[in-house]
């Protein structure tokens, strides 16, 4: 089979979306194969990006933070401070203005990370290694180590209408998700702003030399990601009512993970949002398969770290730039059908 | 001294795969104690012969002779072993080992376990050629002078009886070069030979015992230093008659009014004060060598070098320092490394020439026309010959020549009253590089001011309309490119002495 496939439906460009779409097939099939009917339903499957949609909002960020070349571990930490800020600050003065003062503290600090990584120029892994653990212990230090309630009903009710409320059939995390991915997504595709990230993280020099603001558009992307982790942290508080200061505690690898399976390069200049939402979306259809099969938490771990590599491995040997280095195996149109090549 | 000579190459060729004829039948001799100097103007074969040296190339004719035995090296240990060291332009040193370490890196054997004996070889070796170093300073935190002696000891712990040299003074201040000249007076001294590559004329002829230049892959000149002199040696580099008249338009008369103004413009330990002006229309040559402060001084005008202090005026209105205020006044520069500096790789075509302008594909400077960026690609294309799939092409499939159209059509996007360019012309092939001097003379024309960046000096005297020649970060000289010749250029950027008075004082 010889047939040509256009670029943006090849095993590069959208692996991604078959891998996802394999996965639910799959353990569609092994469902029904159990009789335990109702994996596609619609219930499940909003189930299921639900739960993704913390993750997949933080992603987004994250995707535009590795866009420029940098890093942010710091996530999950920022996260559950702004979740602390949140639970802390409703009962005096409210819902909204609680919100805004915590994606304030959020956003402050990646301003922080982004000017200690561009104006001080610390690397971004040391920098977002340092912010990550000294907010968690800071968010040890507030709430004394204690889990945080909301103590008002007037609070609490605010707060579960922000969260659990549904318009139709969509829990509102879905559409806030959604919405901020198609924000970004237009952003970066269609407008100078986004060009111009993409060129920051694709030759700094270049960029410079092009009178562009490297240090501006990097720093921007580290506080964007602050924001968006600093709104998963109150989504997070608002789903409870309540947080545990060890909350989400190793989320930014879930983060980032999903990034690296949606293709997002380590090294600047390309990635999509689009297909970090698929890569988060993969993580957790996994999670909920293994939930709905009583496979038990164990193989988690072991399942998901293969996907990741394996994922980074098709990306990795299909980065041939010139049409003659790339593999064949790119250039077909689905994994079965590499796999029948390949005779595995 | 003995009869056999220690390195004799003879007929000596090296064709490459893509067809180019780098060497074409080289013969050279070098003696035992003797310092050699070799010259040539950029790709007369010079790398290519020390890359053939040093074994990380084989020639694809001709014969190597080492102690008189004939020899055919296909890597660099061998010809590390058998007595040749290299000392490249850049030296690969490894900056966080010491210094100790580094001059041993290439030895075998454990040297963690016999580090003592080491130092004390290392301290002999130090006493020998009469220069001290911290043996224990980490190598990144010396200056690029005592780095340079660092390979030099690298290259006497491998007791070599060969030391190559491949521009050692290059980036060099006087007084680190000064030292550089004694150790090699002291090896030779001692018996080693050295092959000395160098653009400093008066260098060459005050070190050296013989002298081979290179002009286009052959041996043009071979002789004693002691017969030669700077005109000569100059003359022999340059050879074939002058292009005068190639590229440039009739007579360009400095009549179009004054686009920039650059006043004491200067970057410590980069580039002394200069101060010039370049007129609408004209085209401003800069020649110089390697570690000249050529690039520094674009680097500079153009703000993108941020510890330079002085003035840049753009039709009397002062720039900001920086390179997005330069841009947003009309200044455009065209790096050097199109790679590393000018392209996108991530980015397709259309992308990489819109990215400096991009505000004016733009509505309200924010949501991109994406219909405007490709017509803008099309007819770059169309107007500078870019082979290329099209607009959308990735710009990593480009040739060299086409790359570097890309890098120039990008500031034709706005626009660009002053353009500097810097070495717009190298590792290109011959079509291109016309194609991009007819360029530069057709924006010269509408009115364009251009400083032009060179390290080919007749392309220089061809195309330019007056020259600035600079040495060791400052402009020493100016000439009108008619009353001057690529020989003349030679002169002085080389540092020799000067033919007749500048046309203007000399600065800094």
């Amino acid at each position: 089979m010889r047939t040509e496939v256009p670029r943006w439906l090849g095993l590069r460009e959208a692996g991604v979306y078959y891998a996802l779409l394999l996965i639910i097939l799959a353990l569609a099939a092994v469902c029904a194969a159990l009789g335990r009917p109702g994996y596609l339903s619609a219930v499940n499957l909003i189930n299921i990006v639900y739960q993704a949609s913390p993750v997949a909002l933080m992603g987004v960020a994250m995707t535009v933070v590795l866009i420029t070349g940098n890093f942010d571990l710091s996530v999950a930490s920022v996260a559950a401070l702004a979740a602390a800020v949140q639970i802390g600050a409703v009962d005096a003065v409210g819902f909204w203005p609680a919100l805004l003062l915590a994606l304030a503290v959020a956003g402050a600090v990646g301003l922080l990370n982004g000017v200690m990584v561009q104006l001080v120029g610390i690397n971004a892994f040391i920098v977002t290694l340092g912010t990550l653990t000294a907010i968690r212990g800071l968010v040890l230090v507030v709430t004394g180590g204690r889990s945080l309630m909301v103590q008002t009903p007037a609070a609490l009710t605010a707060m579960t209408h922000f969260e659990s409320g549904r318009t139709g059939p969509f829990p509102h995390p879905i559409l806030y998700m959604a919405a901020f991915t198609l924000l970004v997504w237009l952003v970066l595709h269609f407008t100078t702003v986004g060009r111009r990230t993409y060129a920051v993280g694709g030759n700094a020099e270049a960029a410079r030399l092009c009178g562009i603001s490297v240090n501006g558009y990097r720093i921007g992307a580290f506080v964007l990601s602050g924001l968006a982790a600093g709104f998963a942290g109150v989504l997070y508080a608002s789903r409870f009512g309540a947080m545990n200061p060890t909350a989400l505690q190793g989320e930014e690898l879930t983060v980032i993970a999903a990034a690296i399976l949606g293709g997002t390069s380590l090294f600047g200049g390309a990635g999509s949002v689009l297909k970090t939402v698929a890569g988060a979306l993969v993580l957790y259809t996994l999670t909920n398969g293994f939930n709905i099969l009583n496979l038990g938490a164990n193989f988690q771990g072991l399942i998901e770290g293969t996907v990741l590599i394996a994922a980074a491995a098709i990306y990795t040997l299909g980065r041939g730039s010139a049409p003659r280095r790339t593999p064949t195996i790119i250039r077909v149109e689905s994994p079965e059908a590499v796999c029948h090549k390949t005779r595995c | 001294m003995s009869a056999r000579p220690l390195l004799q190459l003879e007929r000596l060729e090296m064709v490459y795969p893509n067809g180019t004829a780098a060497l074409r039948g080289v013969d050279l001799t070098v003696r035992h104690g003797t310092v050699h100097g070799l010259l040539g103007a950029n790709g007369a074969g010079k790398s290519t012969l020390i890359r053939i040296l040093s074994g990380a190339t084989r020639a694809t004719a001709g014969r190597i002779l080492w102690r008189g035995e004939r020899v055919s090296w296909s890597r660099p240990a061998q010809a590390r072993a058998a007595g040749i060291a290299t000392l490249h332009q850049q030296i690969p040193l490894v900056g966080t080992l010491s210094v100790l370490e580094n001059v041993f890196l290439a030895q075998p054997g454990g040297w963690r376990h016999d580090a003592r004996a080491l130092a004390v070889r290392l301290r002999r070796l130090m006493t020998s050629i009469g220069y001290e170093l911290d043996m224990n300073a980490p190598v990144a935190a010396l200056p690029i002078g005592e780095r340079q002696m660092v390979g030099i000891l690298q290259a006497l712990a491998a007791e070599a009886s060969l030391i190559v040299m491949d521009e050692p003074t290059a980036s060099l201040a006087a007084g680190e070069r000064r030292l550089v000249h004694r150790t090699i007076r002291r090896l030779a001294g001692e018996g080693r030979a050295v092959l000395l590559v160098s653009h400093f004329l008066d260098e060459v002829l005050a070190l050296t015992g013989e002298i081979t230049v290179l002009r286009d892959g052959a041996a043009v000149l071979s002789s004693a230093t002691a017969a030669l002199d700077e005109p000569a040696l100059a003359a022999a580099i340059v050879g074939r008659p002058l292009r005068r008249t190639d590229a440039r338009a009739a007579a360009n008369e400095p009549g179009g009014h004054k686009v920039a103004e650059i006043i004491g413009l200067e970057s410590p330990g980069r580039l002394a004060p200069c101060s010039f002006e370049v007129r609408a229309g004209e085209v401003l040559g800069i020649a110089g060598f390697l570690g000249s402060g050529r690039s520094e001084l674009l680097h500079a005008v153009f703000g993108a070098d941020r510890s330079a202090r002085g003035e840049v005026r753009l039709q009397g209105r002062r720039v900001r320092r920086s390179p997005r205020a330069a841009v947003a006044a009309g200044i455009a520069l065209v790096p050097e490394d199109r790679q590393k500096q000018a392209l996108v790789p991530e980015l397709p075509l259309a992308g990489n020439l819109t990215l400096a302008h991009l505000g004016r594909f733009a509505r309200w400077g924010l949501f991109l026309r994406a219909g405007a960026e490709t017509g803008a690609a099309v007819r770059a294309i169309a107007r500078l010959g870019i082979r290329t799939a099209g607009a959308g092409a990735p710009v990593s499939e480009l040739s060299g020549g086409n790359a570097q159209k890309v890098s120039i059509a990008r500031w034709l996007c706005g626009p660009t009253r002053l353009l500097l360019l810097d070495e717009p012309t190298a590792g290109i092939d011959i079509g291109a590089r016309a194609q991009i001097l007819a360029l530069m003379r057709e924006l010269a024309a509408g009115g364009v001011a251009i400083v032009w960046v060179s390290s080919d000096l007749a392309e220089l005297a061809a195309a330019a309309d007056r020259i600035l020649i600079m040495r060791e970060g400052a402009i020493v000289a100016e000439r009108h490119a008619r009353e001057t010749d690529e020989a003349e250029l030679v002169l002085l950027a080389s540092g020799a002495a000067r033919g007749r008075p500048d046309v203007r004082a000399e600065a800094g």
